[in-house]
């Protein structure tokens, strides 16, 4: 369970997390779901205690991150792509991680055949492709075996197989009893994946609901999508002539 | 079952210092240019008149340090920088969030390894020195003399302390070139700035680290007016020490 207390944070003088209160709970997938620089990455970050919050608190169990005893075996994140140094291999980086938080050997071997990287795990992360990228952080969130996932843009740079394995993957996660948060810019495809959905922008709660919700209004999810968040978008184009 | 500590830090920056070229380049190239200039030192001492003494070689054939402190230095800051450069940092503060733990299992680390590899290139200076005046009539300079044992170990103690002052600059700079260009300038700037105080130079320069290198740590005999190696070793260790606060307490407010 992911606890999100009025999370705010601000950059300058403008909010980029305003307010947040949720609450995600396990047992299924959360789409977390908002226009580019709707504060999605940075409510993240929080989470993770990467950022410090300007005001409110998010917790995990009950609990601020960095309190966490085990923080790889509670929670599980993969963060932007290319969270790791592009000198060192797939295995290196895994087993690092594993050090940190006494978690076996042979779990790095374990996350490495379920991401597909066992024959490429001795090669250079640099080297490695955008989707062979976003298989290793995947591995990285696996690699505590936690009852937390926290995914931000997992599908970004995949292939539809690569797609297909993440959305099968955090299915059957959810439905071991975890608690699935993944955030998406892409509506069509989340709601291939989540069961509910946190929906943001500019940095405000604009909607907790579920996808059989959404897509009630009678439009399709798209439209729905957008009239929820029409208010609030910070970029948009205009037509070309 | 008290959770993650520096224990567990420790092994994860071991595993990561490993594991990366920069690493293995970087302990190479240390020893290797101070073996590089022991044998050139000894070599150009060859046909010197008059014959050199012990002490002369060995003050000169350790000169190769110059360089090795900028290499070390440079590893020390990579610890760092190398992460917040590449994204990795994220990776490392969400494994362990308590982020004083990780800076001082990178010192740790890096001081150990950094205190490994200046050993060895101290060495390394030194018998390259004295490979190369062999079958002359200078004296030999032997380990079990302790003046010059003490030079050799004392150079390498200082190595480590650059290594360590490398980790606080990276922290406090975040951005690899920056950091390295800060180092460089702490290093030799301060020796530029001596000259300007003329006659009490020397009550300044004992406290800048190229001054304490050349004329105080890598020498048989401290320069007059310097203090002795090991103190000189010992004020390394403290500005390293300052470095390192300086970035711990950046790091508490910064966001990663």
């Amino acid at each position: 369970m992911i606890e999100l207390r009025e999370l705010t944070k601000r950059y300058g003088g403008r909010a980029a997390v305003d307010r947040l209160s949720v609450r995600i709970r396990p047992g299924a997938v959360t789409g977390f779901l908002g226009p580019n620089g709707s504060g999605k990455s940075t409510t993240m970050r929080m989470i993770l205690g990467l950022d410090a919050p300007d005001h409110g608190e998010a917790l995990i169990g009950g609990v601020r991150y960095p309190d966490l005893t085990w923080p790889l075996r509670t929670v599980g994140a993969l963060l932007d792509t290319g969270a790791f140094h592009p000198g060192r291999s797939a295995r290196a980086h895994l087993s690092a991680l594993a050090a940190s938080n006494d978690i076996p050997g042979s779990r790095v071997e374990r996350v490495l055949r379920v991401v597909g990287l066992s024959d490429a795990a001795t090669r250079r992360a640099g080297t490695y492709s955008l989707g062979m990228r976003q298989r290793l952080g995947v591995a990285v969130a696996l690699l505590g075996d936690p009852a937390v996932l926290l995914l931000d843009e997992p599908v970004n740079g995949l292939d539809p197989e690569g797609i297909r394995w993440i959305r099968d993957l955090l299915r059957r996660l959810a439905a071991e009893g975890r608690t699935v948060f993944v955030s998406s810019h892409l509506i069509a495809e989340t709601a291939q994946t989540a069961d509910r959905l946190v929906v943001i922008g500019q940095g405000r709660l604009l909607a907790e609901t579920t996808v059989a919700e959404l897509a009630a209004g009678g439009d399709n999810l798209e439209d729905a999508f957008f009239r929820l968040t029409s208010q609030a978008t910070d970029y948009r184009g205009t037509d070309v002539s | 079952m008290s959770g993650y500590g520096f224990r567990q830090a420790a092994r994860m920056e071991r595993i990561k210092l490993g594991s990366v070229r920069s690493t293995w380049w970087l302990a190479i190239a240390t020893v290797a240019s101070m073996a590089a200039a022991g044998v050139g030192v000894g070599f150009g001492y060859r046909s010197h008149t008059p014959v050199a003494t012990a002490a002369q070689i060995l003050n000169n054939s350790l000169s190769g340090s110059i360089l090795a402190q900028l290499l070390l230095g440079a590893l020390g800051v990579l610890m760092v920088t190398g992460e917040y450069g590449t994204g990795q940092i994220r990776s490392t503060f969400a494994a362990v969030p308590r982020r004083r733990t990780v800076l001082a299992a990178k010192a740790a680390v890096c001081g150990g390894t950094a205190l490994t590899v200046g050993l060895l290139a101290s060495l390394a200076g030194y018998l390259g020195g004295q490979l190369a005046i062999r079958g002359t009539a200078i004296p030999a300079a032997s380990l079990a003399d302790p003046p010059i044992l003490r030079a050799v170990l004392l150079t390498g103690g200082y190595l480590a302390a650059t290594a360590l002052i490398g980790v606080g600059v990276g922290t406090v700079v975040r951005h690899s070139g920056a950091a390295i260009g800060t180092l460089f300038a702490l290093m030799f700037v301060p020796t530029i700035a001596v000259g300007l105080f003329g006659e009490s130079g020397i009550a300044v320069g004992r406290f800048v680290p190229l001054l304490m290198l050349l004329n105080s740590v890598a020498v048989t005999t401290p320069t007059p007016g310097l203090f002795a190696g090991w103190i000189s070793v010992l004020l390394m260790c403290g500005y390293a020490a300052a470095a390192i606060l300086c970035g711990g307490v950046l790091l508490r407010r910064r966001d990663a």
